[in-house]
């Protein structure tokens, strides 16, 4: 039981994660805010049905070329949303990442109704029996892929020419530029990234948790508080925000299930519902007591 | 000018002409409207009006992108559901909870999020939404879960009701006319200039003593008390409260008119209402998917018009027509300062006393133990390498910085752990090296504004002044006389952006001036200036400090700084390496090391 719960979390997490990733990237190449970044994992979601509906064949073999489809989508995405504002308060890029937000959002309910939709498993929904031990077959993928995927991104941005170029960008972008980095592409690109990785997570999450139109915002709040957990523009950080997060979900519900004693306190204390609203609460709590972050170095303003 | 020639002249400006035309045009359409169906649509656009003229406040007058402006519209729809319909309460006692309860839960959630960042913020704000949406469809005995409430009765006041159709209607705009009122009252004179500046330039802000939180606190309050009244309305106009009441997209709307229209402009708010509204109606064609023109619409005024239509008829206006200059005030000097008796009985006590400050920015000594005084009526000269930390001296005074050790007095008070606005209240006031002005307000506002501690300015007098805040009209006046005093008069109408950088430096030590400071904290004063205007700046220094005024002078330069300072001190990687006359700091070894560089030998 406790293995079982632990898995399923390291799965969450790790779709999380991705999901936080990218988002913290965009974060720190562009010290503005992606609000689009949630309504990407959905629309990867639905990417995914609609080519699982064409090719029919299983969720790791698609992975591939949604992350590209929506790597084109976030570069661009980035040449509407982002560069016409680059010169403007942050604040811009936030309200033109709701705008095109809502555009996504709509555009998928136009097309495939407000229903909740079933996402492909990554290999097989079956379970995998291990002695006595019973586990999920999307659980175990999710982690294997996702593991995967990180390391790939942590190769690419610290092992390889193009990872020092993009993170020279998001560290101090007029001194890339003054070395000659094309910080414009190198922008770009990260969209692409975070854009990838987000609609990675869209496919993982959507067989086991299905996915709608309006989910975005629910996502965004996810990479949000992964990356308060784990402090402002911290990539590592922001990784273990979200498995906080995912052990969070999992446990939480399942408190009365491990505890019966509880079952009896209170049984109503312990649903789906109460658990994103004690989260939020929770981050409220943490923004109020430690405005940067659990793990996060307080930073100041230069005047 | 008597009152009425006034009142003329004033609709004569700007875009007014134009849009007087449009209220009176507004006024008559309701009259031409056939169908129930309009007069329904209409009321629901002056409820959006009245939305929006609500978010404007902590969206465009504070800058603060709030995600919560649909949450308390839910919640006030809400409030007046559940007590209209499982408790038959009248509109006297639902309408005022519907405006009290969001403006409470505003309260509550303003202490750990509203001094956050904005991005933090907007986050933290959407956060709070969907808790409260996962509540309403969570508690279903309260709320009526996800099928909602229905069968709200129609608003009764005091015995009156609103009818359907036309009586809803006149309540709903009836508000809108309130609101734009109490909305034009309180941002037009100095309270309204002083959201200007703590959205523009909050560390200026802070500068000249006001209190940016206090605002921004003020504003998200008030954003609530209208979002409050537009969701009461909205249950009695539809009937049905539900759980869309608390959804995503009535926020979505209300941001994108508000974009739309323009974030600062009363008029904005009404003219993004009628177009964002209507929209669907008409491009029926697109049924429920107009809220992707909402997205593409937000987008593009976002892209191509920051500042809305109004803001962008504005702009054309000014191109097309260019308008007289507007009159100047009348100069008047400021009455004295309540605390300058204060600065003449207290002698011996030196007015500024630095003791043993330390401060670290993660592995970097920034300052390590560093100690002055001033005298009152002294002009002393702080010098040092580039990041010696001279600066970072300067935002501990003023409290921008917390020292990590040590304590800085001033006339003995203790004021290092006092909040940046005080500080600049109790007669510290600064300039910064990267000068600090709001770009597009006309230099004599910039002035004007730092009047606000003076002026007992606040949201209750402005609301309740009459057609001139006479605090803004006094404000300005003093302004002008600080002007002339520093010979920069000549510009005061124009925008503070488009000076020459030595003007700036100059408006800059105006708007510290008109604090009536005792101590006048002044970073590179000289930088961009002339040799004449040096010579200019020096001598009215000078007349200052004969008056009893302090002065810290930061500079590079010492053909400017020497004949200036009665005493100095040298900063040198975070530590006070000397302190002593002018003359005695040039000759110090240890100064010209610093600046020179160590000779060799002792470089072990």
């Amino acid at each position: 039981m406790l293995l079982q719960i632990s898995l399923n979390a390291l799965a969450l997490g790790a779709a999380y994660g991705l999901l936080a990733l990218g988002f913290v990237m965009i974060l720190n190449a562009t010290s503005a805010v992606n609000f689009a970044h949630g309504d990407m994992v959905m629309v990867g979601a639905y990417l995914a049905i609609a080519l699982h509906g064409v090719f029919n064949i299983p969720g790791a073999l698609l992975l591939p070329l949604v992350m590209a489809l929506m790597a084109l989508l976030g570069f661009v995405f980035s040449w509407f949303a982002y560069f016409p504002l680059k010169d403007r308060p942050p604040v811009s890029v936030f309200i033109s990442t709701i705008a095109i937000g809502i555009v996504f959002q709509n555009s998928i309910n136009a097309v495939q109704g407000a229903e909740p939709r079933k996402g492909p498993a990554l290999l097989g929904e079956g379970q995998l029996a291990l002695g006595s031990l019973t586990i999920s077959e999307q659980s175990l993928s999710i982690i294997g892929v996702a593991l995967l995927l990180i390391v790939a991104q942590y190769y690419l941005l610290n092992r390889t020419g193009i990872g020092r170029k993009l993170r020279a960008t998001a560290q101090d972008r007029p001194m890339a530029e003054a070395l000659g980095i094309r910080v414009n592409r190198m922008i770009a690109l990260t969209f692409a990234i975070g854009s990838a990785l987000a609609g990675a997570a869209g496919l993982m999450l959507s067989n086991t948790f299905f996915t709608s139109p309006t989910d975005g915002s629910n996502y965004i709040l996810k990479a949000y508080i992964a990356v308060t957990i784990g402090g402002w523009g911290s990539l590592p950080g922001a990784l273990c925000g979200a498995l906080i997060i995912a052990l969070f979900e999992v446990v939480y519900p399942s408190l009365p299930v491990l505890i019966p004693a509880l079952k009896e306190i209170a049984p109503l204390l312990f649903t789906q519902t109460t658990s994103t609203i004690v989260l939020y609460i929770g981050l409220l709590c943490i923004m109020f007591f430690r405005p940067q972050g659990l793990f996060g170095e307080k930073v100041q303003k230069r005047v | 000018m008597s009152g009425i020639a006034q009142t003329i002249n004033w609709s004569k400006t700007g875009i007014r002409p134009l849009l007087i035309l449009c209220v009176l045009l507004l006024a008559i359409w309701p009259f031409t409207m056939t169908s129930a169906y309009q007069i329904r649509i209409f009321t629901i656009v002056g409820i959006y009006a009245l939305l929006s003229l609500g978010y404007q406040f902590i969206f465009g007058h504070v800058g603060a992108l709030a995600l919560t402006q649909g949450t308390f519209f839910g919640v006030g729809a809400y409030v007046t559901g559940i007590l209209s319909t499982r408790y038959g309460w009248g509109g006297e006692y639902t309408l005022m909870l519907s405006v009290l309860i969001p403006i409470a839960l505003a309260a509550m959630i303003a202490a750990p999020v509203l001094r956050l960042d904005s991005h933090y913020f907007a986050l933290a704000t959407l956060g709070i939404g969907q808790v409260l949406l996962l509540i309403a469809v969570a508690w279903q005995e309260v709320t009526g879960g996800s099928n909602g409430l229905s069968g709200i009765p129609a608003l009764k006041f005091l015995g009156m009701e609103a009818s359907k159709g036309y009586g809803i209607m006149a309540v709903v705009w009836g508000f809108v006319v309130a609101g734009a009122f109490l909305s034009w009252r309180i941002t037009r004179g100095l309270y309204g200039a002083a959201l200007t500046i703590s959205r523009e330039n909050p560390i200026a802000a802070l500068a000249i003593g006001i209190d940016t939180a206090a605002l921004r606190y003020a504003m998200f309050l008030l954003s609530a008390l209208f979002a409050g009244v537009a969701g009461a309305l909205y249950a009695h106009t539809i009937k049905v409260v539900s759980v869309e009441a608390l959804e995503f997209p009535i926020m979505v709307a209300c941001l994108t008119i508000t974009v739309v229209g323009g974030r600062t402009h009363i008029a904005g708010a009404i003219l993004g209402a009628i177009l964002i509204i209507n929209l669907p109606e008409w491009f029926r064609a697109m049924e429920k998917y107009y809220l992707i023109a909402y997205g593409v619409a937000l987008l593009v005024m976002i892209v191509v018009a920051p500042l809305g239509l109004i803001g962008l008829l504005e702009q054309l206006r000014v191109k097309l027509w260019p308008e007289q200059p507007k009159q100047l005030p009348a100069a008047s000097a400021p009455v004295p300062a309540p605390h300058a008796e204060i600065m003449t009985g207290t002698h011996g006590t030196p007015l500024l006393e630095v003791k043993d400050i330390h401060k670290r920015f993660g592995g970097v000594r920034a300052l390590n133990g560093v100690s002055f005084s001033i005298a009152q009526g002294e002009i002393f000269g702080l010098i040092g390498p580039n990041g010696s930390g001279k600066t970072t001296m300067l935002n501990i005074i003023t409290g921008i910085y917390r020292a990590e050790a040590g304590s800085v007095f001033l006339l003995g008070d203790n004021i290092s752990k006092k909040p940046s606005f005080q500080i600049a209240r109790s007669g510290v006031a600064r300039t910064f090296q990267n000068i600090n002005l709001v770009d597009d307000m006309t230099v004599l506002d910039n002035v004007a504004v730092a009047r606000y501690g003076f002026e007992d300015a606040g949201l209750v007098q402005a609301a309740s002044a009459g057609w001139h805040d006479p605090a803004w009209q006094r404000a300005r006046a003093n302004a002008m006389f600080i002007l002339q005093a520093l010979g920069v008069d000549l510009v005061a109408n124009q925008m503070a952006g488009g000076l020459p950088y030595g003007s700036k430096r100059k408006v800059e030590i105006a708007r510290a001036l008109a604090l009536e400071p005792r101590l006048l904290l002044l970073d590179e004063p000289a930088a961009g200036l002339n040799e004449g205007e040096q010579h200019d700046l020096a001598d009215r220094l000078r007349t200052f400090a004969k008056n009893g005024l302090s002065i810290l002078v930061i500079e590079h330069n010492m053909p400017f700084l020497m004949p200036l300072a009665q005493r100095m001190a040298c900063l040198d990687h975070g530590e006070l390496i000397a302190e002593g006359t002018p003359l005695e700091i040039r000759n110090n070894p240890l100064v010209i090391a610093a600046y020179l560089g160590a000779p060799e030998e002792s470089t072990v």
